[in-house]
């Protein structure tokens, strides 16, 4: 059965099997960390339940620091307490850098768009962005920190050198990939340059923009990342970095999982959006 | 009074990478009258799209001159419609934005949709297109599908609606019916036909079959090459005279045989391999 191509198996096996990594990941943990645990009762490398959930305690419920709790926290409602919680501030600042990345995708994807309607424009930046691309973008992390300083410019430049040019030249290709016949179709219905640009191949293009921009996220969050480890006050990757300085693995751990959840969330989000916004696309 | 088009002496050449450039067409004339309907034929790769692509302003020649009622327009615009064999239709748009796609564009461009009048305009404009659909014999519940939902024949009925609905003053089709299934073809052409007729419209229509240049066109070009190395010419330039056509719209049998036979010769002698199988009629 095992190496069948016509292989059809039933719905229990299909959800067995695609559950069973899942469950023996976590068994292979529990059982790893108890064993760890009969040995040093203390051990914080592979934290167990209780430990565990305290970190998940402080992490989701606990502000940051003891200042920064306001008045009568302790009594407070949940969500509230969340809203004030280590956790929600770092995703907040992290988030806010993402955002910030995101928008500046918007003239990559009008650069791209531009370069490949108008020869003269692409003449003028293709080589210079082919060039752009080779640039792996964290070797010119410590330029970026020497021109920009250690704020927020310098880490929202690492995501812009390190993303913005894959965006561009995608948006580039597509756009040469619409057929000829369409553009001058689209003369011929008395469209001028801008027109055909903008309301027929940016239209008809913009689904699979955003796509590329979808299978893209992982690399802004890597670059994100790795600008909010090295230098930053906050966010989530820094608070994984200092945790790691004091071995807090049952926060680690739980912040891990919540970046998963945020990434698998956002990308959920503009799967539906991109379905429901341009209903006639198929994906090839 | 200038011609409607002419092409003087045209030459094309085309530069491959890698490869030396070769001479497409060559001292190409051809003189169109308003209210022709031109059907060109040749063999594959001689030069035909080419041809159309240089009416339409889609390229310029490497040599001669182009002219449309006496002056080069080297961009293509909304007097010459276009209808392709394939990517006619927008596939982001339903037929019906399809169809008014053109008129929208011209009174109102890319920011002017946000004018106050545009909305009672876009509903004239749509019951216009709805009258463009059923002339096309396409159903009312056609209007909000997408093209990837129409049938082939469909796209081609739709494609043709949205450029006349811009009423050029000269329509260029390119193989726009050689991927339909005979039947649907020949309802296809019969359309063409009447379209023709009833909008005085001046065609030019490239097909690779004789018995579809024949039952259209009222004058038939077939383009081709001397020998395998020159570059295409007009090899043959024919009315057909409607005297000739039999109530079907056919010419009748002795005009029928005489032109196939014209454009055999000059198939043989210019090496043409015209299909004449596909034809459903
Ligand atoms: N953009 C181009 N660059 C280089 N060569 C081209 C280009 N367009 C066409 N050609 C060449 O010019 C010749 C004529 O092409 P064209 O498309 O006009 O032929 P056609 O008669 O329409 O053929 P078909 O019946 O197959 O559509 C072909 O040999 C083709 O290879
Ligand atoms: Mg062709």
């Amino acid at each position: 059965m095992l190496f069948r191509i016509d292989a059809k198996p039933n719905r229990l096996t299909a959800w067995t099997l695609s559950w069973f990594l899942f469950a023996s990941g976590i068994a292979l943990y529990f059982y790893t960390s108890n064993k760890r645990h009969i040995e040093n009762p203390e051990d914080k490398v592979i934290p167990n339940l209780t430990q565990l959930s305290q970190g998940v305690t402080d992490a989701f419920l606990k502000p940051d620091t003891e200042e920064a709790a306001p008045e009568g926290l302790e009594n407070a409602s949940l969500p509230k307490k969340f809203l004030t919680s280590m956790l929600w501030t770092d995703t907040v600042a992290s988030a806010k850098r993402f955002a910030w990345s995101m928008l500046l995708l918007i003239p990559a994807v009008v650069l791209g768009l531009h370069m490949g309607m108008f020869p003269v424009f692409g003449q003028f930046f293709l080589r210079f962005i082919l060039f752009f691309d080779k640039i792996i973008a964290l070797s010119v992390l410590p330029i970026l920190f020497i021109a920009f300083g250690i704020d927020e410019l310098a880490k929202i430049m690492l995501i812009v050198i390190g993303v913005t040019p894959t965006i561009i030249l995608d948006t580039f290709n597509l756009t040469k990939s619409v057929p000829s016949e369409q553009v001058v179709k689209g003369f011929t219905l008395g469209a001028q340059d801008f027109g055909v640009a903008y309301s027929i191949v940016l239209k008809q293009i913009l689904p699979r923009v955003l796509n590329s921009i979808r299978l893209n996220l992982k690399s802004i969050m890597l670059f994100l990342f790795a600008g909010e480890m090295i230098a930053s006050q906050d966010g989530l990757a820094f608070r994984i970095a200092l945790l790691r300085r004091h071995m807090g693995m049952n926060v680690i751990i739980p912040y891990v999982l919540w970046v998963a959840l945020l990434l698998f969330l956002v990308d959920l989000t503009m799967r539906v959006t991109n379905r429901k916004l341009h209903p006639w696309f198929r994906e090839a | 009074m200038p011609e409607l088009i002419q092409l003087e002496n045209v030459g094309v050449i085309y530069n491959v990478h890698g490869h030396a450039p070769k001479q497409v067409l060559q001292g190409l004339n051809l003189t169109i009258q308003p209210g022709e309907f031109v059907a060109v034929c040749g063999q594959t790769g001689c030069g035909k799209s080419t041809m159309l692509r240089l009416i339409l302003g889609a390229e310029r020649p490497s040599s001669g001159r182009v002219l449309i009622e006496g002056c080069e327009r080297p961009r293509p615009d909304r007097h010459r419609g276009y209808v392709p064999q394939k990517y006619s239709l927008f596939p982001d748009k339903t037929v019906l934005d399809n169809i008014t796609f053109g008129p929208e564009t011209e009174e109102f461009g890319l920011i002017g949709r946000l004018r106050p009048g545009f909305r009672r305009r876009r509903e004239e404009l749509r019951e216009k297109a709805f009258g463009y659909l059923r002339q096309m014999g396409l159903q009312q519940s056609d209007a909000h599908k997408y093209p990837d939902q129409l049938s082939g024949g469909m796209q081609q009925r739709v494609a043709i609606a949205q450029a006349l609905i811009m009423r050029p003053a000269i329509l260029l089709m390119d193989e726009a019916f050689s991927a339909l299934d005979p039947g649907t073809r020949a309802d296809m052409q019969r359309l063409v036909r009447t379209l023709w007729q009833e909008t005085g419209t001046t065609f030019l229509f490239v097909t690779h079959n004789i018995p579809e240049a024949v039952y259209l066109g009222s004058r038939i070009v077939v383009l081709g090459k001397d020998s395998p190395e020159s570059s295409s010419r007009v090899l043959v330039d024919m009315e057909v005279p409607e005297s000739a056509r039999t109530a079907s719209g056919y010419p009748n049998r002795e005009e029928l045989e005489r032109l196939t036979r014209v454009i055999e010769d000059a198939a043989l002698g210019g090496r043409l391999e015209l299909e004449m199988a596909e034809f459903g009629g």
